[in-house]
């Protein structure tokens, strides 16, 4: 747990009025370039005089990491060289959506299918995590209650949950989405409970010479102050279940991405893995940057 | 072998003589016998209509996926929808919790949940045997360069040259256990003290061969022979030189699916022999197998890696080829569907040669338990297929032992080379 502040002073974004003065200088660049014009309507994106540079050094990034692969693939070995895997590529993707049965379906399907059991294990994660963060960083001696507890199983890895899944629902979907609803649980308790700890005791004590109730702390001042670590949370969040899916679909089978790269790689076909492993990624960074929109569109002014 | 077919056909025509003539009569008065008499006449309809039937992807799962998309299935009523699993341990999950109805399964995973045996424990069906033959002893190329053919070699090397020799096989009760446990040990050497053997999926079979990892492993086509496409690896043995027309993959569900859809369960297995015959009927049929379950639905592998094996025609990746008139079958006049008594102990008995199985059970009575020789009758009357004189076979093994099936308990104790 204590590793985990650092984490959320350098995702926090700036615009919180009543956020810790000291924090707002320590901005991720990204955030900086994201937020500097704050008068603006707050889902606008405003350019550095600078973007050129910025544009082009992810295009120069790919380029050589394209150029490494060629390299490595020419080496000699089995890796398929980024030509060839293109064209493959192309040819995945050239039908996402068809249907051939229940044992063979299109990228789009699989994709979309795994994106599902991510939506339902991390929308209950969420239901169940937030609320659970404000009260264990809002009440110290619940805090201390849950703390042994979440420190044994936040570092348990995803697949272990799954026999337990499988034992408890007897199938294997509502086990996956378990799996995913287990491991994406603890960043959202953990970040909102560091969000709530760490609100200036100024304001609670303003709260308590205006007598203001529990119900009005919360609305007035708890939830716009711990909202940038919650988002953080949730950004977390959905990484590691975006990471998990393919995991627990490769046990259990069925359409997804994970099973299309398990099926793919009992084929031994490389070339599909790694389109798999992009598809994989790019869908990932996609989840990723919507949450930073969201948390955009949420920040309070 | 040819009298032995000649006899069973003509048994099987008196049976079926009998049957009709005693139909009104005799059998009228048992309750099972009516049931049967009634679903042979058609009035007794399928409980369930759609049939969710597991897979690995394997050409030996042919006769599952041909009864669904010859559409086998639609002649007695039920629709089965073939179902891609990701690994035997989750196709022994998801028969466990009835996520699977039934399934493409290895005969000795069925004994092992029957059992309990390392897993959860459950009591379980086999309604049919699928296939004969067509597994193989795979052998890694590095051992080729230090001279191994065979097992005889591969025993004077290990002798020779100790090290850590490691072989694999696809599940701990399974059939590729047992197989390399047995082929390992008919030449001398011990599966567990001179060599290492692990659980590995087939991917990281072939992945640890080709870096020098592995050195042998069991499994199924079309593995052994990609091993030699690929030239990792060669053939040093099917499994038919290690017995001749053994047991292997089964149609498997539970007991429980049995009590609560017996007429679905006598549907699906008259379906799935239907297509194991259909198969059997001719090598363009067989041909046409390959093509088929070679699809990315099913193997999702090149039809080439397939159908040569699938036709008999063996080459063992180090300069011999030959045709194999023991190749994988799917019907053989009933003799490979039939779920003989004598298959499902010899499980047991190498389970308790290896030590998996702890203490000494009632074979037979197990035997009897799980494979349901009842239903597979009905299904064999429904499809015509005709019956063994005897549903105990007798067995002569590579190392000469003889499987009579007449005292199983005797038998698993005989072995020199054993866990405790």
């Amino acid at each position: 747990m204590s590793a985990l502040p650092a984490t959320v002073h350098t995702l926090k974004p700036p615009r919180v009025e009543i956020g810790p003065a000291d924090e707002s200088t320590q901005l991720h660049p990204a955030m900086n370039q994201a937020s500097s014009a704050p008068e603006k309507p707050l889902y606008v994106r405003t350019r550095a005089p600078d973007w050129l540079p910025r544009v082009l050094a992810p295009f120069i990034g790919l380029a050589l990491f394209v150029a490494l692969w060629a390299i490595i693939a020419r080496a000699g070995g089995r890796l398929p060289d980024p030509v060839s895997t293109w064209h493959s590529a192309v040819d995945v993707f050239s039908n996402p959506f068809y249907k051939k049965g229940p044992n063979d379906q299109g990228i789009g399907w699989n994709v979309l299918t795994s994106l599902g059991r991510v939506g339902i294990g991390f929308g209950l994660a969420a239901l169940v995590g937030i609320p659970l963060g404000f009260m264990l960083g809002r009440f110290r001696f619940l805090s201390d209650m849950a703390a042994p507890i979440i420190s044994i199983l936040k570092p348990v890895s995803p697949l272990a949950w799954l026999p337990i899944g499988l034992m408890v629902f007897k199938a294997a979907n509502p086990a996956a989405i378990y799996v995913i609803f287990v491991c994406s649980l603890w960043p959202m308790i953990v970040n909102t409970a560091v969000g709530v700890r760490h609100i200036p005791q100024d304001y609670l004590n303003v709260a308590r010479v205006l007598n203001l109730s529990e119900w009005t702390i919360f609305r007035k001042i708890l939830f716009p102050a711990v909202l940038p670590y919650m988002i953080t949370g949730v950004r977390l969040s959905i990484g590691v279940a975006w990471l998990v899916i393919v995991a627990a679909e490769m046990l259990t089978g069925g359409v997804g991405i994970g099973f299309w790269v398990w099926d793919e790689w009992n084929n031994l076909n490389v070339q599909h893995i790694i389109i798999a492993i992009f598809t994989v990624g790019i869908v990932g960074l996609a989840l990723e940057q919507g949450m930073i929109l969201l948390a955009r569109r949420f920040s309070y002014e | 072998m040819n009298e032995h077919r000649v006899a069973r056909r003509k048994s099987a025509k008196r049976r079926d003589f009998l049957k009709r003539a005693g139909a009104a009569g005799i059998m009228s008065l048992v309750p099972a016998a009516v049931r049967s008499a009634a679903w042979a006449a058609g009035s007794d309809a399928p409980e369930k209509k759609e049939v969710k039937i597991g897979f690995i992807p394997l050409t030996d799962c042919s006769s599952v996926v041909m009864a669904s998309v010859m559409e086998f299935d639609k002649k007695y009523g039920i629709k089965i929808v073939p179902s891609k699993e990701a690994s035997w341990a989750a196709v022994r999950d998801k028969l466990v919790n009835g996520e699977l109805d039934a399934s493409h399964v290895l005969y000795g995973l069925i004994y092992g949940v029957q059992m309990g045996l390392g897993g959860p424990k459950k009591d379980m069906a086999i309604l049919m045997n699928l296939n004969h033959n067509g597994q193989a002893f795979t052998l890694s190329r590095k051992l080729y360069d230090k001279g191994v053919k065979d097992g005889n070699t591969l025993a004077a090397l290990i002798a020779k040259e100790k090290g850590e020799y490691t072989f694999a096989q696809t599940f701990p009760t399974g059939t590729h256990a047992m197989w390399i446990y047995y082929w390992l040990a008919a030449h001398g050497i011990h599966p567990f003290n001179d060599v290492k053997t692990i659980t590995v999926p087939p991917p990281q079979m072939v992945a640890n061969m080709r870096v020098g990892n592995m050195d042998g492993y069991c499994v199924g086509e079309p593995w052994p022979y990609r091993a030699i496409v690929d030239k990792i690896g060669f053939t040093a043995n099917t499994t038919q030189d290690l017995w001749k027309d053994h047991p292997e993959k089964v149609l498997g569900t539970t007991a429980e699916f049995v009590e609560k859809y017996p007429n679905t369960t006598r549907a699906m297995t008259a379906a799935v022999i239907d297509a194991g015959r259909w198969i059997d009927a001719s090598l363009s049929n067989r041909q046409k197998t390959a093509e088929v379950v070679a699809d990315k639905s099913y193997v999702n592998t090149d039809k080439e890696v397939i159908v040569a094996r699938m036709l008999g025609r063996y080459d063992n990746g180090i300069g011999k080829t030959w045709d194999d008139p023991n190749y994988m079958k799917f019907y053989n006049d009933g003799y490979v569907t039939f779920p003989f008594l004598s298959d499902g102990m010899w499980f047991m008995t190498q389970h308790r040669r290896w030590g998996l199985l702890k203490v000494d059970v009632d074979y037979l009575a197990v035997a009897k338990k799980v494979n349901r020789i009842d239903l597979y009758k009905d299904a064999a009357a429904a499809t015509k297929t005709s019956l063994p004189q005897s549903p105990v076979r007798v067995a002569r093994l590579m190392d000469g032992v003889v499987w009579d099936g007449k005292d199983p308990k005797k038998y698993a104790g005989s072995f020199k080379i054993k866990v405790a």
